[in-house]
């Protein structure tokens, strides 16, 4: 067996062009998934009458499937779910033209709220109790000892936890190929299935998730040292 | 003025305070002696609401707040009559000495930032930490740490403090620091209600002392009256625990 090097360099010149879908394909459900995570993580801390059931069965039906399930649920139940609601509705709507990427950015989201609201959960949990009583003590309402002493804390506590989050999603969201999205694994498979050189191909691939992973987590654990200096008694 | 009428609070079936009257006049110092598990915090924490009583009346200065009918409004307005020194600090970690202090002026007593920052560093300066303005909680040695929980306490210049064991965490080298800064703030004319287990600084500071046992009062009165003739049984007793086996004639004649 050989390896053909210079095609991998042409595969890696070529895949790494389908590295913004991937960004974009792991940022946004990030991003949309941090405020579901908020939300649900405050309703489970502070056990919200009528949501708490909801959203700990949310929690714990995304987290207890495969992403892959989640994306196809989405992928092939939304059609059925829009188009049944426009027919109540007597409207009528070409589920068809509905981008894909929809589907796939609906699905991870979706996911990405559940993961993360467990980070922000816990985050916030481990915030000692003490301050919180001594936020009321000086007089401030739940949501000012919240947003200004809780969650600070927490968030720059769940930083290595949300990095890792993030891994996890830059990685699941080559699971998009499945449904035909052009990201970088999808990419490395039309790049080699011109000459079949599959292998060198997902070598390339490989290598460029691991780069940014690398980048990645650099760049987070630089910005945790910053955010937690406070606890290590680092000089502002 | 603190007023309590009728305090009672229970954990699951055990009855902790079961029924505390009590009437603290603008100015005093008034401490609380007491064994372990009698109560004490639990009455502390009831007057500002850190735990809610099952029955009762708190009032101060002139918010007066009836345990039954208490909404988050009037428990609000309660905690901003009052401040709280805690036993292990409970500073904001993530924030500086500064703005430690400055924290309650600008969230809950919506003051201007340059006004809160004057104010808080004037307090800071009275307990001695001009030159720790900039510092984590992280930074500091538990008497430090207590001196800005005191300052934070006092920048609000509440009705009352209310301090719960201040000094039980510290290192005993450190114990002396933050029971001078009480001291010196207590000449103030500022209302304090102080859980303590030093006999010696219950003594010097209080305008009156009480002693708890079994969730009651059994007994008040002047450090003279306490220390030196106390009326109950159990307050003879526990002053001879306390005093670490050394007959009670010796808080006695410390008292004097
Ligand atoms: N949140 C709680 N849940 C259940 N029981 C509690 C709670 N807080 C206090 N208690 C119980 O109430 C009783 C009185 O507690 P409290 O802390 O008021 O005593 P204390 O006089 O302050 O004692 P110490 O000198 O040890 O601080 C104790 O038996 C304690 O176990
Ligand atoms: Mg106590």
């Amino acid at each position: 067996m050989t390896i053909d090097i210079p095609f991998m360099w042409t595969a890696f010149k070529e895949i790494i062009k389908a590295l913004p879908v991937t960004m974009m394909l792991t940022l946004i459900p990030l991003f949309v998934g941090f405020f579901i995570g908020i939300v649900v993580a405050l309703i489970r801390v502070y056990k919200v009458k009528g949501l708490l059931a909801i959203a700990n069965g949310y929690v714990s039906f995304l987290r207890g499937t495969p992403i892959i399930m989640h994306v196809m649920l989405i992928y092939f139940g939304f059609p059925l779910l829009i188009d049944a609601v426009a027919a109540k509705l007597g409207i009528s709507v070409q589920t068809q033209l509905i981008p894909i990427s929809t589907f796939v950015l609906t699905a991870l989201s979706l996911s990405a709220g559940a993961y993360l609201s467990e980070v922000i959960r816990s985050g916030i949990l481990s915030i000692p109790k003490g301050q919180v009583e001594a936020a009321y003590s000086v007089g401030m309402n739940t949501f000012q000892t919240m947003v200004r002493i809780i969650l600070p804390q927490a968030l720059a506590q769940s930083i290595p936890n949300f990095t890792n989050i993030f891994v996890g999603f830059l990685h699941t969201s080559s699971i998009a190929f499945l449904v035909s999205q052009k990201e970088l694994t999808g990419a490395a498979n039309i790049v080699a299935s011109t000459n079949l050189k599959f292998l060198e191909a997902y070598i390339a691939a490989g290598i460029i998730y691991w780069l940014v992973t690398i980048l990645v987590e650099g760049l987070s654990s630089l910005v945790e040292k910053r955010a937690t200096s406070y606890m290590r008694g680092g000089v502002r | 003025m603190i007023y309590l009428q009728g305090i009672k609070k229970s954990f699951r079936n055990q009855e902790v305070l079961k029924g505390i009257n009590l009437t603290i006049e603008k100015g005093k110092v008034v401490t609380i002696l007491g064994p372990s598990g009698s109560g004490k915090s639990t009455l502390l924490r009831c007057i500002n609401f850190l735990e809610k009583p099952d029955e009762g009346v708190v009032q101060i200065g002139d918010v007066r707040v009836v345990a039954e009918k208490a909404n988050k409004k009037d428990i609000m307005a309660l905690r901003k009559q009052s401040a709280m020194v805690f036993q292990h600090y409970n500073l904001f970690a993530h924030k500086t000495v500064l703005e430690n202090v400055m924290e309650g002026l600008i969230v809950a007593k919506k003051m201007k930032k340059a006004e809160a920052r004057q104010r808080s560093e004037q307090v800071l300066e009275r307990v001695g930490l001009s030159d720790k303005l900039n510092y984590f909680p992280s930074q500091l040695s538990g008497g430090q740490q207590q001196r800005v929980g005191i300052a934070r306490a006092l920048a609000l210049n509440p009705e009352v403090i209310l301090f719960d064991e201040p000094t039980s965490a510290l290192d005993p080298e450190l114990v002396g620091e933050v029971l001078a800064v009480i001291k010196d703030i207590a000449k103030e004319g500022i209302t304090m209600l102080i859980v303590t287990h030093e006999m010696q600084f219950a003594r010097e500071v209080s305008d009156q002392v009480l002693f708890m046992d079994g969730g009651v009062i059994v007994e008040k009165g002047s450090p003279m009256e306490i220390f030196t003739n106390p009326r109950e049984e159990r307050t003879r007793k526990f002053l001879k625990r306390i005093s670490g086996g050394l007959p009670v004639h010796w808080i006695q004649k410390t008292a004097y």
